[in-house]
């Protein structure tokens, strides 16, 4: 009896051992929340997809972690005089391989063709063709409506194996940027071509020219990603194997299943982060924030929705510009942001534009004199007072009636969103007076938000988010473009606030500055030779639109708090594409990394980034 | 009897055909921003060309036509948006199994647990062992199951040593799932036969047989007990087989390949092949459940029937 | 061999039978009283008389019952107390930041929640709207349950078309027609019972149907019948009081399922508006602190209020069927 019971303890401590021993010093482990669709890259548009491709293809350039284009696929590239034809040449001996590592074929110029057609081809519904169009690669849309039926006459050719052209319609100063997404990205031919549709459905219909190959795809399990030994790169590719487990409720179980040592890196939500700095403080580390995105608050020029919030009453004072100043100058942003982040400080952003996005000869964009005095426009509540005497003289003068209804939007099933919604009605009723603006909070469905929010015209106020298409300012101009329809000659109005409607109304003000606006932005898209002189044209257009109050830049992307044994500054910064996404050049620690340890590898990464 | 399961068999085929036809305009109710997750930066063209190869350019009739083509030769198309290109059937075969066995097991624990501890409530009524099974029926009545199972999950994994997601080739990782999704049905079964058994005990029929003089072991299984289960009888094939449905709690907490909230999932990400191939299932499992359970209340109880004989 | 008491039977007829039997023997007339007359056949029993007696002598389900009301009572008094937060309102710190998860003081009787919020009021003010919606979306589910119920085991030609119905309905996936009502309908305490309601009194109807199927032919439905009575008059007067003890525990639990199920609803985006706080709402939020013992008290209040209105319900519920069942009344 006694053996049986000593066999059967040594048997409970060798079970217990076994995840101790899985912990392997090459692996990094994390949760993942929700699976891919496909693993076909060349047409998902959702981020989760994009990290798989982007660590098992490699585009024609990347980026280094001081967010500077380095070759990748391409040794090198040259523009023509005319800003027409992009000529990029190709590394020789990069292979394609399948999922169980064997060798291919040789990846060549064709292979990008081979893309751009797949992306093209309509029966394939790539989600992301729209980036060719905006890239101006010569008849990229005409082919995909079918109006040039030979692929040939679509402004991309494989010269020889290692030599590709792109020919653009129109000059493009940041195309090389663009090569970084999916739309860009290579396929081996003969695959998309036998596999059509199919392709990408599993990890054996792709091949992988990138850092990883995906050993085990299980959907809604497990996805294995194993370093490929023959990889051009391959030294700088430190982690050996990436094993991501699916885990629905993975916000709340990874950071427990940290500390048990079952995953080497979990995000930590706001909701947990006060029992952690009394517990593991010294553990928390912050991410880097993401270049790509910007938020800003918008006000609605065409509002549509219910009578009882008085639609009509609110297109009056829309279009009073000491209103908006106004509520520009009451909104304190710090205090509304502290609903879901802990450093608001750092996050809070004066342009549209997010800093470090774009730089010119060394300056940053949000830099350039245009925006020297940009600061006076935000929260001043005594300004905001002086504004609002203003305001409500030339509102009940109008015939507007006071207080104005404020419809501030939030989808319904984000707390954080909900929270932040709830303090900005305290703040701003608290600052300005119920007797002037009474702030309803109004709920978003969960599903289609923005379509029935934004999209239906359905909010006053809202917090409206963009992600750039390409590494140009111009890019932040895209949400308030003119949208005229040529059939009727009227506005149909841009998708965020609806300004550009006005111009068929008799707001004159409204008017005199959206025609101000839309000439200086046509004046800067024209100038493509001089990049200085391009980029003080936008900043002096988004100067424009803060100084007017008709947008409030509120913050960049969230930098979330995690637990992790990697150093998020080591991996590649980019302003746009997939490259942020890629585990290359990260290192893999054996424990934690300590909160002091994170401070000072940002420190030093800030001091590079600042050379 | 055989007459009347063959017509009810004919009718279901119709409920299925207005179900699906139902669910089949509903789900093209919905915007179509939601077909595109990246709307936002979508051309004209690009919207136009997606609302063609899902056909919904196309009139409704002309599409519910090709749909019932397709489901004819026994096809139900291929998902969209949830695993891309990938015919519906093919995923739904991979997640059934696991759904299935974690229900039926958790349904036979129930069962072994709960009908024997409501047995014991019924049987000493009012004394303690009435008193501590409704002590537990209350406790997993007032605390959220949400809550709960987290709770089992976090601690549970710690005292046994065991990782927090579910492996389903090691035993130890089945015990505590099946444990949660059980708490439940154990006190839903004891709550229900303890409550019919006490209203059938009091009835004229079981006076009878004890002035008779049976035992009362046999009064309890043979009379009371019997009758006490033929309403729940009703609800048992349907319990059976919505463990296909699967538990949306359980399996995202333990990272289980199941059904559990993949209806929900896809009505989300509106990818309308899959919906449509769910519903079809689930349909097929409600009214087979249904008729069963018509059926097994029948074998229990003779006095019930639904062929025609008198009445009004 | 003869019974004795057979024998004894037996003699006293036969003694009787040896006397004169005239009629002043046997009857007498008896004096005209103008009471008698009015006097019915009945008995006082009263069934809802007897069935409250019964209940009454529940102690624990009549200390609940009390418990009950006195929170049903107080969540509309609270506000009007001294010392009372708006629900809604931010409380800022001093360095005029929102004071966020403070502790249990003076001030804020159950501190606050995580953007300065008074989590008494919110508590009290939850549980305010749960049972609101709670009580409603019960009532209309078993208003219109029973009826279709009923309707639907009794009367055998309609048999076809309910389940037909039935079967229909209960495979329309409910987050399908939810999420089209949520592009129809503001987000409101009258949405969420609408939206609960849709489709919540079908499971009650088939409850009861099945409930009748199993008492519809018992001799003593077939013998009123028989008799000629109404079909309305048997559903009710028949059926009905046999079933008021399973439906009155299953109305009971099926209070606390839809302030659990509100849950869900918001998830949609049919839930209450930011505004106006509940129970699910407030535990929803609290989940997520789960594994934070600081800031567990933001779950647990409001998982007691829950569980003391479940529990409540439950033993309330379960000690009224007991006692509306009429063999239970001697």
């Amino acid at each position: 009896m006694k053996k049986m019971i000593s066999m059967l303890l040594c048997l409970a401590m060798l079970l217990s051992l076994i995840p101790a021993a899985m912990a392997d010093g090459d692996t990094y482990t994390a949760y993942y929340g929700s699976e891919v669709s496909t693993l076909n890259y060349l047409v998902s548009s959702t981020e989760w997809d994009q990290t798989v491709a982007a660590n098992i293809v490699d585009t024609l350039v990347e980026y280094n972690n001081l967010g500077e284009v380095i070759p990748c696929l391409a040794e090198s590239w040259e523009n023509s005089e005319d800003g027409l034809t992009w000529t990029f040449h190709l590394r020789k001996g990069v292979k394609w391989y399948d999922s169980f590592g064997e060798e291919k074929a040789e990846l060549t110029a064709n292979d990008f063709v081979a893309g751009l057609k797949y992306v093209l081809t309509p029966e394939y519904e790539s989600a992301i063709a729209s980036n060719v169009f905006t890239a101006q690669i010569v008849n990229a849309e005409a082919y995909f409506k079918g109006e040039v039926t030979d692929f040939n006459e679509v402004g991309v050719k494989a010269e020889d194996d290692y030599t590709l052209v792109y020919t653009l319609a129109n000059p493009v100063p940041y195309f090389v940027s663009m090569t970084t997404y999916g739309s860009f990205m290579p396929v081996y031919g003969p695959l998309a071509e036998e596999l059509g549709a199919d392709l990408g459905i599993d990890n054996q219909s792709i091949y992988y020219s990138g850092a990883y190959i995906l050993e085990t795809f299980e959907p809604q399990s497990e996805h294995l990603y194993v370093k490929n030994q023959n990889y051009w790169d391959a030294e700088h590719v430190y982690i050996e194997k990436i094993n991501r487990l699916y885990n629905a409720e993975s916000a709340t179980l990874s950071p427990i299943a940290a500390l048990r040592g079952e995953v080497d890196g979990a995000d930590l939500d706001n909701d947990i982060l006060d029992d952690w700095r009394e517990n593991h403080a010294d553990l928390i580390t912050v991410g880097r924030s993401n270049l790509q995105y910007s938020y800003f608050y918008c006000f609605d020029f065409d509002p549509q929705y219910e009578e009882e919030y008085d639609p009509q009453n609110w297109l009056i004072a829309v279009n009073n510009s000491n209103f908006r100043h106004s509520i520009m100058s009451a909104l304190d942003r710090l205090y509304g942001m502290g609903a879901e982040t802990e450093n608001p400080e750092t996050l809070v952003e004066n342009t549209v534009t997010p800093p470090a996005f774009s730089t010119v000869n060394g300056k940053d964009f949000t830099t350039l004199p245009a925006f020297d005095n940009i600061e006076n426009y935000f929260y001043n509540p005594e300004k905001a007072l002086e504004y609002k005497a203003k305001a409500v003289e030339e509102l009940t003068a109008a015939g507007a009636t006071l207080p104005v209804k404020v419809v501030l939007t939030y989808k319904s099933n984000d707390s954080d969103w909900a929270n932040e919604v709830q303090l900005e009605k305290s703040q701003l009723e608290s600052v300005l007076g119920t007797d002037y603006i009474d702030v309803i909070l109004y709920a978003g469905p969960a599903d289609n938000f923005l379509a029935q929010t934004r999209r239906a015209g359905k909010y006053s106020l809202q917090k409206c988010n963009w992600g750039a298409d390409y590494a140009d300012p111009e890019t932040w101009t895209d949400p308030f473009y003119e949208n005229l329809n040529s059939e009727t000659g009227l506005h149909d109005g841009n998708s965020y606030n609806k300004m550009d409607k006005m111009l068929d109304t008799d707001f004159e003000e409204t008017k005199a500055f959206l025609n101000a606006y839309y000439a200086k932005v046509a004046e800067a898209k024209a100038e493509t030779a001089d990049i200085e002189n391009r980029y003080n044209l936008f900043a002096e257009a988004e100067a424009m639109l803060i100084e007017n109050a008709m947008v409030i830049p509120f913050r960049k992307s969230i930098a979330g708090y995690q637990v992790t044994k990697l150093d998020v500054y080591e991996g590649e910064y980019a302003p746009f594409g997939i490259c942020n996404l890629r585990f290359k050049f990260q290192h893999l620690n054996d424990d934690f990394v300590t909160a002091q340890q994170n401070a000072e590898s940002y420190q030093a990464w800030a001091d590079a980034m600042n050379k | 009897m055989l007459k009347y399961l063959l017509k009810r068999f004919a009718r279901s085929i119709l409920t299925l055909f207005f179900i699906l036809t139902i669910v089949f305009v509903l789900v093209r109710q919905m915007p179509i921003e939601g077909y595109f997750p990246n709307f936002e930066k979508m051309t004209q063209s690009q919207i136009e060309n997606g609302l063609h190869q899902m056909g919904l350019d196309q009139p409704m009739v002309v599409q519910l036509i090709e749909f019932y083509k397709g489901l004819f030769h026994g096809d139900l198309g291929v998902s969209r948006v949830y695993n891309r290109g990938k015919p519906v059937w093919d995923i739904l075969k991979t997640k059934l199994p696991l759904s299935i066995q974690l229900g039926s097991l958790s349904i036979v624990f129930s069962m072994i647990v709960g009908l024997p501890m409501g047995i014991l409530m019924a049987k000493r009524k009012g004394k303690l062992p009435d008193h501590i099974g409704t002590a537990f029926i209350v406790l997993i009545q007032a605390v959220p199951a949400a809550v709960y199972y987290l709770f089992i999950q976090l601690y549970g994994t710690e005292l046994m040593q065991i990782k927090l997601r579910f492996d389903p080739a090691d035993f130890r990782s089945w015990i505590l799932p099946v444990l949660s999704l059980s708490l439940g049905n154990i006190a839903y079964y004891a709550m229900w036969i303890r409550r019919y058994m006490v209203d059938e005990s009091t009835k004229d029929y079981i006076m009878l047989a004890r002035i008779k003089g049976c035992s009362e072991g046999r009064i309890m299984f043979r009379h009371i007990f019997r009758n006490a289960f033929v309403p729940m009888a009703q609800y048992l094939p349907t319990s059976f087989l919505n463990t296909v449905v699967g538990s949306i709690y359980i399996e995202s907490l333990w990272s289980i390949k199941g059904m559990g909230g993949l209806l929900v999932d896809v009505i989300h990400k509106q990818d309308n092949n899959m919906i449509l191939g769910i519903v079809l299932l689930f349909a097929c499992v409600g009214i087979l459940g249904l008729m069963l359970g018509d059926l097994l209340m029948v074998l229990f109880d003779p006095r019930i029937s639904f062929s025609k004989k008198g009445g009004d | 061999m003869r019974h004795p008491k057979i024998e004894q039977l037996e003699d006293h007829v036969s003694e009787a039978l040896k006397q004169d039997l005239g009629i002043e023997k046997l009857f007498s007339v008896a004096p005209f009283d103008e009471e008698e007359v009015e006097r019915t056949g009945d008995s006082d029993y009263s069934y809802w008389r007897s069935t409250f007696r019964a209940f009454r002598h529940n102690w624990i389900a009549m200390a609940l019952l009390v418990l009950l009301v006195v929170i049903l009572l107080f969540t509309f008094v609270q506000p009007y107390l001294p010392g009372q937060f708006d629900p809604n309102t931010i409380t800022n710190g001093e360095n005029g930041l929102p004071l966020k998860n403070q502790k249990a003081d003076s001030v804020h009787w159950l501190g606050t929640n995580s953007i300065g919020q008074d989590l008494w009021s919110r508590v009290w003010a939850g549980t305010r709207n749960s049972l609101i919606i709670g009580i409603s979306v019960a009532l209309i589910e078993a208003g219109v349950g029973i009826l279709m119920g009923v309707l639907w085991g009794y009367v055998r030609q309609l048999d076809f078309l309910f389940t037909e119905l039935y079967n229909i309905i209960d495979n329309i996936p409910t987050t399908i027609v939810l999420i089209l009502v949520s592009f129809l309908m503001r987000p409101g305490m009258g949405t969420i019972i609408f939206a609960m309601s849709i489709t919540g009194w079908i499971g009650m109807a088939r409850f009861v149907r099945n409930q009748v199927l199993i008492i519809r032919d018992r001799d003593y439905n077939v013998a009123s019948r028989t008799l000629g009575t109404s079909t309305w008059r048997i559903m009710f007067r028949n059926l009905l009081p046999y079933l008021v003890s399973v439906i009155m525990l299953r109305m009971a639990l099926s209070i606390p399922g839809a302030i659990g199920s509100e849950v869900f609803i918001t998830y949609i985006g049919l839930g209450l508006p930011i505004e106006v706080c509940s129970l699910g709402n407030l535990i929803n939020e609290g989940r997520k602190l789960m594994m934070s013992p600081n800031l567990r008290y933001q779950l647990i209040y409001p998982t007691i209020i829950l569980s003391v209105v479940t529990v409540s319900f439950y033993i309330i519920g379960n000690a009224f069927s007991d006692a509306a069942d009429p063999r239970n009344h001697l």
